[in-house]
């Protein structure tokens, strides 16, 4: 078995968008939907939570439960009885359950695409992208769960046989962000669960619907209804997850400063709690893209604008700063004004739409501020009527301590600098103290490896955009304070939701020699 | 060009230092990148371990940047007639009266801004006038102007849509389609006021719809139903081409418009790019892998366009012996006129056909970039992808492959 990439739709194709179009309608009429809080299978309140469409706010996407502290309490204590089973079953047999529900995702692809639409104003493509790479994640993970399962080699010595395995950790808690809505959350989940641990999903409260189709994917394929509970609503069920002495392993992906915060509560050990928690964190980025003079600028501007302003910049790998050399700087941008003034920025339900809505009005407000710090070069100037629009934005040479250089904006905000040469450039990616994604636009094999060594960025991606990792080919995670250094979707990801066992035998009475 | 075609890694290295020329701010400059892709290279031959001997110091790097941006410039002249239109009149007339019309592809960047697709449109205005005020001059060539149709347009301008709008993209064909429209419709009005012709290029896959649907709808507007000639192109690389071809022959079929359509019939130069966009998607490739495929496909279609005669003007544009020598020979068979199939060839490496086609009394057409350095540049690299491939017919022939081999039926 060998793992591939659940390829994307091809939308280049009319009857394709016409199929999308239609299940969106499919969806319509089902609004809105229920995502209840579900712990051990037992179905919990479906109220307290609205889910709405950020392009059309008066849109009810889903009712949704909000959980409790004493709903996540419940959960963990499920899982604990979950666990029991699920993590003693055989590799296999989770692998192909895992498996299953990929195939139910597959199945659905549409619905879940048009549901992204609705729910987190993600624009056709990229809502395929991401029901893709949630069904990635399962098929990865169940791949790499049954190589991990197979242990690791050890030197052996005459009269003595040594093995080492991994075995799960125990109740996995995981808290998702919005913003991949599938995704993400069902990355972390699959791999809590591929391994063998029993997982509580908290999704963002922007998304609970994605997260409850989620769950109900692999509730039908065969998890455990025990093994996997869902917490919809808002931070305090994360915050008692996190605190809750029966949680073994905390994945998160979102703010740095929730993801600190996670960092800090996890590290207590109170009376009664055996064991030390881990701590998966995947957190912000101020990424930068490096334009060298040798650049090709018609490969340059439609990949950094793509990086910086698709789906509303609200990709913690999208491009915030443009780092260009002062040779390519004034023709770059020249071209990349005008490459903003014809974003196409609309509802993420028409196949045009570059720059959709931004998710909440927070957002839009936050973004607005920063765009407000500085004089902008280029922004597109109408917006649509209703929905958390802002407008997308390029500036240029700001004074070093603006906070728009440092601080991570999460919007459609593009600053470019000037540098003397790639290295400089370099020192300024070396003095944030992020390290997501990074990229590099030189034509020089000499540049590409001087800086390919020198960039601490998590991702480098180099003569292309910076977004849109894949599942076993791009292994996606920050590094400093931008993460662990986990890389979701990569061969070293599931380690961090097992612990090692080492067994040595002493062979010498077995009478026969082992080799 | 024939030492590239042996050595894959060696052939990468020099189209990517083609690629960075126009780029590079100094000699030193060039010559540090042709080492840097130089060294990526395995096995070097001999010629090539003393280029990169020279680079270890400035003034030999300084005579390396000078050679190899010499020879790049050496190439582009190859392909390229002029950096504008008014220079490349001379030449232009020039393979008129030796017989051979031309078909004006203005190079540039890409368009990413209103600013660039404005910039292009005004060129391509240029382009016509000038080539309109020049051509009268001409000498009478009958095989070039005329078929049992009519007369023909001397002026003939090949136009990119994704030259003449930003918004252009896949998912949303209508937007760029829309766009690429207001920017068109003046060049045909302004083309059928100077008899020009006008011809619509065909690019990747990705603009197929927006490019199909543009030609449909402008070509039909009522204001437009006179004139100008107008033209499309179809790539017999692609799977979906039979479609194509039939879509645009019952358009062509039940047009109003007073000229029949030119349908230039090429194999496609942009097989690379579609393998690869779609094997990163995990697509099944548009176009067919195996070339002989497309050869026979080629064929096919020239049957096709042949027997929708008179709706459409066929245009054979191909390098290859036997795809040529079949249109000929199928247009006879089906009782055309030889004056009622046009053979085109590209600037640079269809030269030799073209003469040998004119002596026939073929009406033969060579597309002729024009434009500068730095935007001849992506173009330059793609004809060099397709012309030292190891499976295209020039690099065959160049080789020494026995003609028999290279005339069998695909």
């Amino acid at each position: 078995m060998s793992f591939r990439n659940e390829p994307i739709l091809e939308l280049r194709r009319a009857p394709v968008r016409d199929s999308l179009l239609e299940a969106l309608r499919g969806l319509e009429a089902r609004l809105p939907l229920e995502a209840p809080v579900l712990v051990g299978g037992e179905r919990g309140s479906a109220s307290g939570l609205h889910s709405t469409d950020p392009g059309a706010p008066e849109r009810l996407v889903a009712r949704a439960g909000s959980a409790t502290e004493a709903d996540a309490s419940a959960a963990v204590e499920a899982a604990q009885r979950g666990f029991r089973d699920w993590g003693a079953r055989p590799a296999a047999e989770r692998a192909e359950i895992l498996r299953g529900a990929a195939a139910i995702l597959r199945e659905r692809r549409l619905e879940l695409a048009a549901l992204q639409v609705r729910e987190c104003a993600k624009p056709w493509p990229e809502a395929d992208g991401d029901v893709c790479e949630a069904i990635d994640f399962l098929e990865y993970y169940a791949l790499e769960a049954l190589n991990l399962d197979a242990g690791r080699e050890l030197v052996q010595a005459p009269g003595e046989r040594n093995t080492m395995r991994y075995a799960p950790r125990g109740v996995a808690a995981v808290i998702a962000p919005w913003n991949f809505p599938l995704a993400i959350p069902c990355g972390m989940t699959a791999a809590a669960l591929a391994a063998g641990n029993a997982a509580v999903l908290k999704p963002a409260e922007q998304s609970p619907a994605s997260a409850g189709a989620l769950v109900d994917a692999l509730h039908e394929a065969g998890v455990p209804r025990n093994a996997l509970s869902l917490l919809p609503g808002y931070g305090e069920a994360g915050a008692a997850l996190v605190r809750d002495p029966g949680v073994h392993v905390i994945a998160f992906t979102g703010s740095s400063a929730v993801g600190l915060e996670i960092v800090r509560a996890a590290a207590e050990t109170p009376e009664g709690q055996g064991h030390v928690k881990r701590v998966v964190s995947e957190m912000g980025g101020k990424n930068c893209v490096i334009v060298d003079a040798d650049a090709d600028l018609d490969e340059v501007v439609p990949e950094l604008i793509y990086s910086a302003f698709g789906y509303a910049g609200q990709k913690c790998s999208a491009a915030a700063r443009a780092l260009v050399h002062e040779a390519a700087a004034d023709t770059l941008l020249e071209r990349l004004t005008g490459a903003v003034r014809v974003l196409d920025v609309g509802q993420a339900d028409r196949f045009a739409t570059e720059v959709p809505p931004v998710i909440e009005r927070e957002a839009q407000e936050r973004v607005r501020r920063y765009a407000a710090m500085a004089e902008p070069i280029a922004q597109v100037e109408s917006l649509p009527d209703g929905g958390w629009f802002c407008a997308p934005t390029l500036v240029a040479d700001l004074p070093d301590d603006s906070p728009v250089l440092s601080d991570e904006i999460f919007g459609p905000l593009l600053a470019l600098t000037r540098v003397k040469s790639v290295d400089e450039a370099c020192d300024i990616v070396d003095a944030l103290p992020f390290a997501l994604t990074g990229g590099l636009f030189s034509r020089s094999p000499a540049t590409v490896e001087r800086m390919a060594a020198r960039l601490p960025v998590g991702n480098l991606y180099v003569n292309r955009g910076i977004t849109g990792a894949m599942v076993g080919r791009q292994p996606f995670g920050g590094n400093r304070r931008s993460g662990i250094g986990s890389k979701a979707g990569g061969p070293d990801y599931l380690l961090q939701f097992v612990e090692p066992r080492v067994v040595t035998e002493n062979t010498m009475r077995h009478g026969i020699q082992v080799d | 060009m024939q030492l590239a075609s042996h050595d894959a890694e060696l052939r990468a290295a020099l189209f990517r230092f083609v690629d960075v020329t126009p780029a590079c701010r100094s000699l030193d400059d060039l010559a540090t990148h042709l080492t840097g892709y130089l060294e990526e290279v395995d096995e070097r031959p001999p010629p090539i371990e003393a280029a990169m001997r020279m680079s270890g110091t400035k003034a030999g790097r300084a005579a390396l940047g000078a050679a190899a941006a010499a020879g790049v410039r050496h190439m582009a002249h190859r392909f390229i007639v002029g950096e504008t239109p008014r220079a490349a009149l001379k030449t232009i007339r020039h393979l008129w009266e030796n017989g051979a019309a031309v078909s004006l592809d203005l190079l540039g960047e890409a368009t990413v801004t209103e600013a660039e697709a404005d910039r292009y449109a005004a060129r391509c205005l240029d382009a016509l006038e000038t080539l309109a005020e020049a051509a009268g001059s001409w000498p009478e060539r009958p095989v070039l102007e005329t078929d049992s149709l009519g007369r023909l347009p001397r002026v003939n301008l090949s136009v990119k849509v994704s030259a003449l709008t930003p918004l252009l993209r896949p998912e949303a064909p209508d937007v760029g389609r829309e766009d690429a429209a207001h920017r068109m419709r003046p060049l045909l009005l302004r083309a059928r006021e100077l008899g020009a012709h006008l011809h619509i290029d065909m690019e990747s896959v990705d603009t197929i719809e927006a490019t199909l649907g543009l030609v449909f709808e402008l070509l039909d507007e009522p204001e437009l139903r006179e004139g100008p000639s107008a033209g499309v192109v179809m790539q017999a690389y692609l799977r979906e081409s039979p479609d194509q071809l039939q879509r645009v022959i019952d358009w062509a079929s039940a047009t109003a418009r007073e000229q029949p359509i030119v349908v230039r019939l090429v194999k496609g130069a942009y097989w690379d790019h579609e393998v690869v966009d779609a094997r990163q998607h995990g697509w099944t490739p548009p176009v067919f892998e195996d070339k002989r495929e497309s050869d026979r496909n080629f064929e096919a279609l020239t049957r096709l366009l042949l027997e929708a005669w008179p709706h459409v003007r066929p245009a054979i544009a191909s390098h290859n012996l036997r795809s040529v020598a079949h249109a000929l020979a199928a247009a006879r068979e089906l009782g055309r006129e030889d004056r009622d199939i046009e053979f085109q060839v590209l600037r640079g490496l269809g030269d030799d056909l073209a003469a040998a086609l004119a002596d026939l009394g073929q009406r033969v057409r060579i597309y002729c970039p024009v434009g500068d350095m730095v935007a001849g540049m992506a173009y330059l690299v793609r004809r060099l992808l397709e012309n030292t491939s190891n499976e295209s017919f020039l690099g065959e022939q160049q080789r020494g492959t026995p003609i028999e081999q290279l005339l069998a039926a695909p």
